[in-house]
């Protein structure tokens, strides 16, 4: 299994959700994963690409195929892709790299110029899915069903999630977060991290360390197109919108 | 050597200058070290001479045999430039893995690595002909785990 890598052009995105009732992060991805190749960019996909836990299967199977014939697409223009598993699609960890496109990896250690990152999606940092996951799995299929009913919900918990952590007395990480990622971040640090990414809280955003390392959120695709760009040893949060369409006659 | 920071009592930074001792050889120091910045030569006297047996880099651990095993440090060590080290003491190991749960498995993917590395080795003395068959079997079957230590 391979978790350290050498890449000095390197896009992470997390949290597609593709098949999900509310996701429509195929729109934007696809032109994304070209604009990307085209920029000679290696791509991670940090956690949570495809949806299992809340998935409409008709949903999966429209959007599914055409993102893994671009993700192909991508490997043949002789970009690398990367996957790192998450909490709602570990179960295809095999799947996915039987399908030959993708290197699969539980978290990947990144070496790009003189800096050192570590991608991995989270989710073994959420206080309620480590103490209580047969809980969290049935909540988490409760709320499939809720997304079907009004999509619009997940919006309201999105905004729920930024005013607690508004609340909140300490206020030092990114807004939206437990405070539990930025500590799991503080400690990855320590190991010599330059920049930690992580997904699944679905809040993009950076933070600085005490140790003076980078802690970095790549949020969702469901809600902005947040992305994190490596760009020989610099790591900055992004958004990405479309290459503006020339003019036909310029 | 500045101490940098005490944060637990079982874990702590240290600051080393270029070439400065971090353990000898026979020590029977049982930390674990984490290099946060800069690297570390490990050294091992022979017969021969001192041979260098690896240069850590940024985010490598050493220490570990010591600290698993219960045995004094197998070779030295010494800072190659200016080096921060994360140290762990005995006690804080757990404490770190269940803080930082990846920490132990990249532990696992380091040490199967060396294993393989160690087996490859001894693979290619043998093929060279220059220990005999069944010592080198014996190694192999030590290192394979058929014959605990």
């Amino acid at each position: 299994m391979i978790t350290t890598i050498r890449s000095e052009r390197l896009v992470v995105i997390s949290d597609l959700h593709l098949g999900n009732p509310f996701s429509n992060a195929k729109k934007k991805v696809l032109p994304f994963l070209r604009w990307a190749a085209q920029e000679r960019f290696d791509v991670c996909i940090n956690g949570d690409g495809l949806e299992i836990a809340q998935a409409s299967f008709a949903k999966v199977a429209f959007e599914v195929p055409e993102f893994f014939r671009v993700l192909g697409d991508f490997k043949r223009a002789g970009r690398e892709v990367y996957y790192v598993t998450g909490n709602h699609d570990i179960a295809l960890e095999h799947f996915l790299e039987d399908w030959g496109v993708m290197k699969v990896s539980p978290f990947l250690n990144v070496h790009s110029g003189e800096t050192r990152i570590r991608i991995e999606h989270g989710h073994i940092y959420d206080p309620f899915f480590v103490k209580h996951p047969a809980l969290y799995e049935t909540l988490t299929h409760f709320g499939g069903y809720l997304l079907k009913l009004n999509p619009a919900l997940y919006k309201l918990w999105i905004s729920f999630e930024r005013f607690t952590s508004r609340m909140r007395a300490r206020k030092t990480g990114i807004l939206g977060e437990k405070p539990e990622f930025r500590e799991a971040a503080l400690e990855l640090s320590r190991r010599g991290f330059d920049a930690i990414v992580l997904g699944h809280t679905h809040h993009p955003g950076e933070n600085t360390l005490e140790t003076g390392s980078l802690y970095l959120n790549s949020g969702s695709w469901m809600l902005t197109p947040h992305f994190v760009k490596i760009d020989s040893g610099k790591v900055t949060l992004e958004e990405w919108r479309a290459p503006e369409k020339r003019p036909f006659l310029s | 050597m500045a101490l940098t920071e005490h944060r637990f009592e079982h874990e702590y930074l240290e600051d080393f200058e270029d070439g400065a001792c971090i353990f000898e050889e026979g020590d029977t120091g049982r930390d674990l070290y984490i290099i946060q910045a800069g690297a570390v030569r490990i050294t091992k006297k022979t017969p021969a001479g001192e041979i260098e047996m690896a240069l850590f880099q940024k985010g490598d651990f050493f220490g570990d045999m010591a600290l698993l095993q219960s045995l004094p440090r197998y070779a030295s060590a010494h800072a190659h430039g200016a080096t921060r080290l994360l140290i762990l003491k005995p006690a804080g190991f757990l404490l770190k893995i269940r803080r930082d749960p990846t920490f132990a498995f990249e532990m696992l993917q380091q040490l199967s690595f060396r294993v393989k590395a160690s087996n490859d080795r001894m693979l290619e003395v043998l093929k060279r002909n220059q220990l005999p068959f069944h010592e080198v079997q014996e190694v192999l079957r030590i290192i394979g785990g058929g014959q605990a230590p």
